[in-house]
């Protein structure tokens, strides 16, 4: 007697080989049997005209701080995501002095974006140690968990303050070296280390304190276990890109060991970035390193509102003139018709519909809830107005606090980003989930690699698209137990419609603590995700299900 | 494959200024435009930094212009 | 050898997709050597680089000393 038996799907195992009609047997939580399962199950799944997929594994998040609150990281585990790294950019959550918690929620606060109460009232900050927090972790968890420890905390615990000012000493990177090699033990994944990130004060995070020999020498214990490196490098500066990728090649040769650097981003303007890193990584693969930089699947969208002067008016003399003035000066010139007019005009005849009519009115802010979501195309027409009308009058009519979505504004050319994608030594990932909170969504970029680079460009097929974001990511990670339907391996199994698979509308949501506001991406197209067998997801709702660990 | 020729690049000893640096990458150079010079190459490191000025460990810096590539 | 290092020369710049969802301005510098590389810098610094020269579109930082940027941050 099996537990589950997911039933007449097509079978597509991770590997990448071709899908095949077949069922999946489950029993304690492990898979047991991948083919044509003849017995009896206490639940049987029907997967009949679905793909029966290994669950997707996110490499890249900042769930830290919500796994605490939401065992789920919603909304992750919907798109059929059922194991998550956080700890990335040189960020955990432990190890962690009490002494230390405010100077690491300011760190936190600037990349996640998470109101104040995620830290106060959300969980209860029971621990210090990495095995406190692993255990805080998992009395709820219903996604699997692969923890990172960061960098800049194992900096903060030895030297305290002075990890944000100096240079550490021999005793210092010692005792380092002993904490990592504890938190090792205690089940971190690996070691992130950050190049560029900054505090709230924009103060370098501590890891950036480093010299190269404390990494080398943090290097040697992840050898001790063979365990991975994430690193955050510099964005768009190529050659310093090639330099970080040399760097990490001389670690993972010297020790042994996995490296990552995230994200790594195509843009127009500098087409040969990417592609020179990839070149660079090629070559460092030869002579047998391992530094696998990661991409994500999701273009980048930017905002902006008329609050703050942006960039996005750059190519508008006139506009970068009137919005860079204080702001009662600014707002008089909106106010002024006839300088309306000649802003308008400037836009030529379409009225700005072309630069314009494409950006979308995000919500979250002081936009009427009506007109969230609809393009600034829909809403000048409704209101009779240009375009660039439009931005300006709705904008003035809320306190400049409307801000628009320009979507798709970098790393936006499938055409481009297809084939990296699909190159063996990319790695998909970058997600950021869980950070960015109110900035842009983090989640669906799994559904966006179906529905845009398998669907629509046909830039691989179903089942590479799987094997890259299951087997592939557990075999760069060493997540020996996932990412295979194979018998023996953890059941961390997705269900979905291969035709329809997909990330949502970008939309505001106001569940952090504190009705904090995030945007958030729903999934369609997933049907049925079981995480270490244990249905955790089913017709659209989250179960009672608890099977989450944290694996290594 | 043979790891081909990428940009020359230094790491910041502790505490090394820009001036030490500058003596250690290019000793040949007068100093004042070495230190021009690795200004130039490194914008990344002397713009937007806060407090401003301050080289960090982690920090690469080019000590020499981009190279020609294909 | 030449006794001054020659200057480096602004010879564009666009705006590109920051990671952090903000626009960011990537500007391209013409070496010595003849060889381009760019700068990115974020929002703010990009509109503060502008104002400083004086410029109000992108295509006015052309011809402009790196040593703006340096100002501008
Ligand atoms: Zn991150």
């Amino acid at each position: 007697m099996f537990d589950v038996i997911v039933k007449n799907g097509v079978v597509v195992d991770g590997s990448g080989s071709p899908g095949y009609r077949g069922d999946v047997a489950i029993k304690d939580g492990k898979i047991a049997a991948v083919g044509q399962v003849s017995g009896e199950a206490r639940t049987i799944v029907d997967a009949g005209g679905r793909v029966i997929a290994p669950g997707f594994i996110d490499p890249h998040t900042h769930f830290d701080v919500q796994l605490l609150w939401d065992g789920a990281a919603r909304p992750a585990l919907e798109h059929g995501i059922t194991c998550v790294v956080p700890g990335n950019c040189s960020l955990s959550l432990a190890p962690l002095k009490i002494a230390d918690r405010q100077r690491l929620i300011g760190m936190f606060q600037q990349i996640e974006e998470m109101p104040p109460e995620a830290f106060t009232t959300a969980f209860e900050w029971t621990w210090e140690d990495f095995a406190g927090y692993r255990e805080a972790l998992e009395k709820d968890l219903s996604i699997n968990v692969a923890p990172l420890v960061g960098h800049s905390v194992i900096r903060l615990w030895v030297m305290g303050p002075a990890a944000q000012e100096r240079a550490a000493t021999d005793a210092e990177i010692r005792a380092m070296q002993d904490l990592l090699r504890e938190c090792l033990e205690a089940g971190a994944v690996g070691l992130s280390t950050s190049f560029v990130d900054v505090d709230e004060n924009g103060r370098p995070v501590p890891s950036r304190f480093a010299q190269f020999e404390e990494l080398d020498a943090l290097c040697a214990v992840l050898g001790e276990f063979g365990r991975m490196l994430q690193c955050v490098p510099e964005f768009y500066a190529t050659d310093i890109t090639l330099a970080r990728i040399d760097q990490l090649a001389e670690l993972s040769l010297k020790h042994d060991i996995p490296t990552t650097f995230s994200p790594l981003f195509d843009t127009l303007a500098a087409p040969e970035n990417a592609e020179r890193a990839i070149a660079r990584v090629e070559e460092q693969f030869a002579r047998g390193a391992r530094v696998w930089p990661q991409m994500q699947t999701r273009p980048i969208d930017i905002s902006f509102s008329l609050l703050r002067p942006s960039l996005f008016f750059a190519r508008l003399p006139r506009w970068v003139r009137i919005l860079r003035q204080p702001l009662v000066d600014r707002l008089a010139a909106l106010r002024h018709p006839e300088t309306v007019a000649k802003m308008v005009a400037d836009l030529g005849p379409d009225g700005g519909e072309a630069m314009m009519g494409r950006l979308v009115a995000r919500g979250g802010d002081a936009c009427p809830a009506d007109l969230v979501g609809q393009s600034l195309s829909q809403i000048a027409k409704a209101r009779g107005q240009a375009p660039a009308l439009a931005l300006i009058e709705l904008s003035l009519e809320n306190g400049l606090d409307v801000s628009f979505l320009s979507a798709s504004a970098g790393h936006q050319s499938t055409d481009r980003i297809g084939p990296m994608l699909a190159h063996p030594l990319v790695h998909i990932g970058a997600s950021d989930g869980g950070a960015h909170l109110s900035s842009f969504s983090t989640y669906g970029d799994t559904g966006y690699l179906f529905s845009e680079f398998v669907r629509k460009a046909g830039a691989m097929t179903m089942e590479q698209a799987v094997a890259k974001i299951t087997s592939e990511t557990a075999d760069i990670w060493g997540l020996k137990d996932r990412g295979r339907l194979q018998p023996g391996l953890a059941a961390d199994i997705v269900v979905f419609d291969p035709d329809s698979i997909d990330r949502g509308e970008e939309r505001p949501a106001f569940d952090m603590p504190g009705d904090g506001m995030r945007y958030v991406r729903d999934a369609t197209g997933i049907d049925t995700v079981l995480v270490n067998g244990q249905i955790a997801y089913a017709k659209g709702e989250y179960t009672s299900a608890r099977a989450g660990v944290v694996c290594i | 494959m043979s790891l081909s020729r990428q940009r020359r690049f230094v790491t910041p000893g502790p505490d090394e200024t820009v001036e030490e640096l500058a003596r250690r990458a290019m000793p040949d150079q007068p100093l004042e435009g070495a230190v021009d010079a690795i200004k130039s190459w490194n914008l990344h490191v002397f713009v937007m930094r806060r407090p401003p000025g301050l080289m960090l460990g982690s920090d690469v810096i080019f000590v020499e212009p981009p190279l020609a590539h294909a | 050898m030449p006794e001054a290092v020659p200057e480096a020369v602004i010879v564009g710049a666009e705006i590109v997709a920051g990671h952090d969802g903000a626009a960011e301005l990537l500007v391209r510098l013409r070496h010595a050597n003849g060889v381009e590389s760019p700068v990115v810098l974020d929002e703010e610094t990009g509109l503060k680089l502008m104002a400083a020269c004086g410029a109000s579109h992108v295509d006015d930082l052309a011809g402009q000393s790196w040593r703006r940027i340096l100002e501008a941050s």
